[in-house]
């Protein structure tokens, strides 16, 4: 278990909330067996120390350390969240890991302090829970790079990857639609998102993935005016690598000042995709049922179906309470409007009940009291509603990031349906009929390459945990690239201890690790030009170019 | 912004430092007034309360969760390290960016050394009392003496090449050094150890210091001073003697140029044909505003210099044929020769003996009292050290022996008839609910401790320690030195030169030996006026930065067991080596898995806790043998092919600790 625990506890400064009992400001505490004692000393603690400290410097506490752990904490609103990993994950990734599950509850559910008041405390926890156990899935290394997993580009005819991005610009065509991404049984197959946002979508299109494809939620997206939660690394999106249309004047995305400027930007009136002013948006989960799907009802939709749902306009912030207002108003008004008819285009009839009621309920729960805007709007975290408009064939999904009211507009979506429905068959046969293969085979080495812009990473390390010989490799590759991070002029590094030798290098855009296995090198640590840790780049150029990696 | 703050678990201040900086943010923040003649104790209160809830919240962490507060560190890059000695809490605060929490937990362990060195035995149970004197005035003067000591430390830190890698530097010379050596022996440590002036005093170690750098070292009967001791020692002498007090030797204008000069201020060496120490003007160009308004405010505080007659009570590691004992009391005599030459005679004072006797009981007593904590109970918790008996025995007669004098051993012997009751009489309780009594007794025997060698004995008839005169003649012999003088201030700042011709592209190097605790480096000169081989101003100060940069780097590895790091790093190729030798075999040791430390572990180096110690893993597997232990860091230029590099790695390895093909002498 690479998780220690995460505490979100809702915590205000005024003195009356002050004086309520912990455990009841507690939001959500992992591990939730935890017995309640621990959890309200703990939250007790790290949190009014963290405030005592906060207000000494003037500053809110970043990271925190016990003897036997560390803590990524931010403390936002009136909310305190600390989030602990394994030892081998570097600060800097644990820090980056919080500020992405934070945006992520953002992106679904709307502002952490305007969820809290909407929505019972329970339901918002298990949502928490399940943004939690999609991170569990991943390896160490995943963790400490905070990258996407893609799917093994080795074993796939570079065609279909292509083909991919031209589903992609096809539904672009749609001017409703404003980015998208293609995803096969939990990884990216093409994107055209920020790997930031991709990410986000990618949690919600595993979940169903795990659930065995017969439950789906209604979602809601946001827009944002500006970067939503606090995005640890905000990079600007970069659109799908395979686009011609890729913006040749990004800049660097390790730079974060130059990448956060676009995001202030208001982006009320964009409308493609190309607009790099999109950022990861805001939605909420308005369903959570697991109704069955309809099969066989009609012949197309047997394996393929798509849903989008609408969103929560309580989170436009734009300190103007009519608008405010209004667009709540106008939304809830088309909630139910656009339910129907998704289900009537469905010809679902038998869940239509079961659907609509269960829509009603959130609906009232999803009215927003017209004073709570105005709290979040000092944070500058004003978002904007938006669609995920998601369409299953099997393992593989057409995630859309589309405007709001691509809802109303029948024709566009059906363009959008018809025009990426056969593509999508066709790619997702192609896709299953790869054989997975064997995870890179593990040869006298073990390397992990790692894409700073894509956010990718490439390795042939086995990712189960316990696998003994990797574990120096991964503490190594820990060190070294916390090292590359907070040291910018570092290009290259090999670091031995006893047991093995390291080699790390980057470039702007990517790191590479190399480990080479073999008899315990006779040395003695004394500087000797022959020592056999010395030839590490040598042999990682040579051993890489097979896996398409040029260190050159 | 910087602070340093001891608390006790009461949260009580023991001691602070700050920067004015933050004082004046604490100020703001609290609102407290500043006037006049209430300033300090109303600044004491306010950063008291600030830091209330952090103690008691730490404190209730331990209690409850047996784990506390290591770090915090804010959005705005302030940082706050906690570690927690016994009862005592300390807090270090940087909030200016240029010490990280490795710098800060090394500071945090370095005071404590200082305080032990200072305090000895008595750090081990009752230093909350010691460290905060109910009375205002000596609490100040107590509290300017730690924060100047803990000042000139940091400035050694971030100035000094010897206290960043924490091993002492030699005075590269060997003709020299060898007849300082014997001068010391044959003329000085014999004549004083043979005078009646002497006081019961015996002189035990000798030394001289140019700067910071070391001279000559001559100790009597084979004895040593550990590392950590001798650098520690060589805080205090540039403590008590600053380079800086000499400005006012210098001319008004000259003072006025370098009045923010800190304690270590470096010096132009221009020969002097005539006597005379105001031709000796202090240079000084990087100053920052922060610093000299640190040194400013130090100014009103710094307490007038103490009777040069008077020692300095220290206490110091001695190990002897029955084992290793810490903190032994001896006599620190500071003799200035020379501005930025003194001697350091150390002495062992008459009554040291008593210091043994308290440390054997007080380990007795810590034995038995974790004994009982893990749960042993009965005869089972005095299992594993010598018969309980013995040391009822003993502490019988040492206490029966403390009765004529004029020490109050009268609580001592309540506490002791009072556990002699509980665990021997019998159908007694036995040793069963011994644990407040074991800390009772440690308690009294710290409070002995305490009025042996902590209590100014002025009221004594016979003056306890080489009279001025027998000091006065100590100087005077060395002045045989002063031939050498201009040389060997020259010498340290430029204590080797010539390498770039024999190793083109190698820009600095750092060789330190650990088994002896020294240390070989090209001096890094920053200031405008001299120009060594890194150049001058900027250039040397950017290759500074690096080099500090670099040892803090290559620690945080070594601390997750890599002992071979190579950086490239923009336009240069860092280089870090650590390896082990046999000393009488010569040959290289198969390298060992360094432990993994955990990163809230001990600082790695020598000064406040020695991590090269782990040599004697190697003394496992090579009985008898003695095993030496080597770091090497080398800067080179980046675009010299990197064999070419790593032969220059080999070659400085191999040749640098022989003096027969040390390339440099």
């Amino acid at each position: 278990n690479t998780w220690g625990r995460i505490l979100t506890w809702g915590y205000s400064c005024s003195l009356r909330e002050e004086e309520d009992p912990t455990r009841k400001g507690i939001c959500y505490f992992y591990p939730e067996e935890t017995p309640i004692d621990k959890q309200e000393l703990l939250c007790g603690q790290l949190a009014g120390a963290g405030r005592c400290v906060s207000e000494l410097s003037s500053s809110p506490v970043h990271v925190l350390r016990l003897r036997k752990n560390k803590f990524a904490i931010r403390m936002k609103d009136d909310f305190f969240w600390a989030l602990s990993c394994s030892v081998d994950v570097p600060t800097a990734s644990v820090c980056e890991l919080l500020d992405h599950l934070i945006s992520l509850f953002c992106f679904y559910n709307g502002s952490v302090r305007q969820s809290y008041q909407l929505y019972r405390q329970d339901t918002l926890a298990a949502r928490w829970a399940q943004y939690l156990s999609h991170h569990q899935g991943s390896t160490d290394l995943h963790h400490i790079f905070s990258c996407m997993k893609t799917i093994d580009s080795t074993n796939v005819d570079p065609l279909l990857l292509l083909k991919a991005a031209l589903i992609l610009q096809a539904c672009q065509r749609c001017p409703l639609v404003l980015a998208g991404c293609i995803l096969f049984r939990g990884r990216v197959v093409s994107t055209q998102m920020s790997p930031a946002l991709t990410m986000k979508v990618m949690v919600h299109e595993s979940e169903t993935f795990i659930k065995s494809l017969i439950s789906y939620g209604a979602y809601c997206l946001s827009r944002a005016h500006s970067t939503p939660c606090k995005d640890s690394q905000p990079r600007k999106p970069r659109l799908s690598r395979t686009l011609s249309d890729t913006l040749s004047t990004d800049s660097d995305p390790s730079d974060p000042g130059s990448s956060q400027s676009p995001l202030k930007s208001p982006c009320s009136s964009c409308r493609s995709s190309s607009d790099n002013a999109f950022s990861p948006g805001n939605a909420d989960q308005l369903l959570s049922s697991n109704s069955p799907l309809p099969n066989g009802k009609l012949e197309e939709h047997e394996d393929s179906f798509y849903h989008s749902f609408h969103t929560n306009g309580g989170d436009i912030t734009d300190n103007s309470m009519n608008s405010l207002g209004l667009e709540a108003n106008c939304i809830n008004g088309g909630t139910e409007g656009y339910c129907r008819r998704m289900l009537d285009f469905r010809g679902a009839g038998e869940t239509q009940a079961s659907h609509d009621g269960s829509m009603r309920r959130k609906s009232d729960h999803m009215l927003p009291s017209s004073g709570t805007g105005s709290p979040d709007s000092q944070h500058n975290d004003s978002l904007m509603p938006m669609m995920l408009y998601l369409h299953r064939v099997k393992g593989l999904v057409l995630a859309l990031l589309v405007e709001k009211h691509f809802l109303d507009d029948s024709a566009s979506m059906e363009e959008v349906y018809h025009s990426s429905l056969a593509a999508l068959n066709g790619l997702e046969a192609h896709l299953r009929s790869v054989s997975p293969g064997p995870p890179a085979a593990q040869g006298p080495y073990i390397f992990a390459h790692f894409d700073s812009i894509q956010s990718t990473l490439t390795s042939n390390l086995s990712g189960r945990p316990g696998v003994v010989h990797e574990r120096p490799f991964v503490r190594a590759t820990s060190l070294l690239h916390s090292h590359f991070c907070n040291t910018e002029t570092l290009q290259e590094a090999i670091i031995r201890s006893a047991g093995a030798a390291v080699y790390g290098t980057r470039s702007v855009a990517q790191e590479t690790y190399f480990l080479q296995h073999g008899g315990s090198v006779k040395n003695s640590g004394i500087p000797n030009h022959q020592d056999s840790a010395f030839s590490l780049p040598t042999k990682a150029r040579h051993r890489l170019l097979k896996h398409g990696i040029n260190l050159l | 912004m910087k602070c340093l703050l001891i608390a006790s678990e009461s949260a009580e201040v023991l001691f602070y430092w700050t920067d004015p900086e933050f004082q004046q943010n604490v100020q703001q923040q609290y609102g407290a007034s500043q006037e006049e003649g209430q300033g300090l104790p109303a600044f004491e209160d306010s950063i008291s309360t600030l830091f209330a809830p952090i103690i008691i919240s730490c404190i209730t962490m331990v209690d409850r969760l047996g784990d506390s507060y290591a770090s915090f560190t804010t959005e705005n890059n302030h940082i706050y390290v906690l570690h927690q000695f016994d009862e005592c809490l300390y807090i270090a605060v940087n909030g200016d960016g240029d010490e990280d929490e490795d710098d800060l937990r090394r500071k945090i362990y370095v005071m404590k050394k200082m305080i032990e060195v200072l305090f000895g035995m008595v750090t081990l149970s009752t230093l909350l009392r010691k460290l905060r004197p109910q009375d205002t005035e000596q609490r100040g003067r107590l509290w300017n003496q730690l924060q100047s000591l803990l000042e000139t430390y940091s400035h050694l830190r971030e100035n000094d090449q010897s206290f960043l890698v924490e091993a002492v530097e030699r005075l590269i010379h060997p003709t020299l050094c060898e007849q300082c050596i014997e001068f010391l022996e044959r003329r000085l440590v014999q004549q004083l150890n043979s005078s009646a002036e002497r006081a019961g005093e015996e002189v035990m170690h000798a030394f001289i210091l140019v700067h910071t750098k070391l001279l000559a070292f001559y100790s009597r009967n084979a004895s040593s001073l550990v590392t950590s001791d001798l650098l520690t020692l060589i805080i205090m002498a540039q403590n008590m003697y600053p380079s800086s007090t000499d400005l006012e030797d210098a001319g008004p204008e000259d003072a006025e140029s370098t009045s923010g000069s800190g304690p270590d201020v470096f010096y132009t060496p221009e020969p002097s044909p005539t006597e005379g120490d105001s031709n000796d003007i202090p240079v000084f160009e990087f100053v920052d505003p922060d610093i000299q308004m640190a040194e400013d405010s130090l100014q009103t505080l710094r307490v007038p210099p103490p009777d040069p007659s008077t020692p300095q009570r220290v206490f110091l590691e001695v190990s002897l044929k029955e084992g290793l004992y810490p903190m032994m009391p001896h006599s620190m005599y500071c003799l200035p020769l020379w501005p930025g030459i003194s001697l350091v005679l150390l002495t062992k004072i008459p009554t040291s003996g008593l210091a043994m006797s308290i440390y054997v009981f007080l380990e007795a007593f810590a034995k038995l009292e974790k004994r009982l904590r893990e749960g042993h109970e009965g005869s089972a918790a005095t299992r594993g050290q010598p018969a309980i008996s013995d040391l009822r025995g003993k502490l019988d007669k040492f206490i029966k022996a403390l009765g004529p004098s004029d020490i109050q051993s009268v609580p001592l012997l309540n506490v002791w008839t009072e556990f002699k009751n509980r665990a021997f009489a019998k159908g007694g309780p036995g040793f069963t609910k011994l644990i407040p009594w074991c800390k009772n007794m440690r308690m009294q025997l710290c409070g002995i401790f305490r009025q042996c060698f902590l209590i100014d004995s002025g009221s004594r008839d016979a003056p306890r320690h080489l009279s001025p005169g027998l000091q006065e003649r100590a100087q005077t012999l060395v002045e045989k030195l002063m031939d050498w003088k201009e040389f060997l201030l020259v010498k340290s700042k430029r204590n080797i030169t010539m390498y770039l011709e024999e190793f083109p592209g190698l820009i600095h190097f750092i060789c330190v030996d650990r088994s002896t605790g020294q240390m070989i480096s090209p001096s890094l000169n920053v200031t405008e006026h001299s120009t060594s081989e890194l150049g001058k101003g900027p250039v040397a100060q950017f290759i500074k930065k690096k080099v500090w940069g670099l040892v803090n780097t290559t620690r945080r590895y070594l601390q997750k067991g890599y002992s071979t790091v190579t950086l490239r790093d923009g336009d240069f190729y860092f280089c870090y080596f650590l390896w082990f030798e046999n000393e009488t075999q010569g040959f290289k040791l198969d390298p060992v898995d360094l432990p993994i430390l955990p990163d809230d572990s001990a600082p790695i180096g020598m000064l406040s806790w020695d991590y090269y110690k782990l040599r004697r893993f190697y003394s496992k597997n090579h009985q008898g043998e003695v095993v030496r232990c080597f770091e090497l860091l080398t800067i080179h230029l980046g675009i010299i092919p990197t064999e070419i590099i790593l032969q220059h790695c080999r070659q400085l390895a191999s040749k640098l600790w022989e003096p027969s093909r040390n390339p440099l002498l």
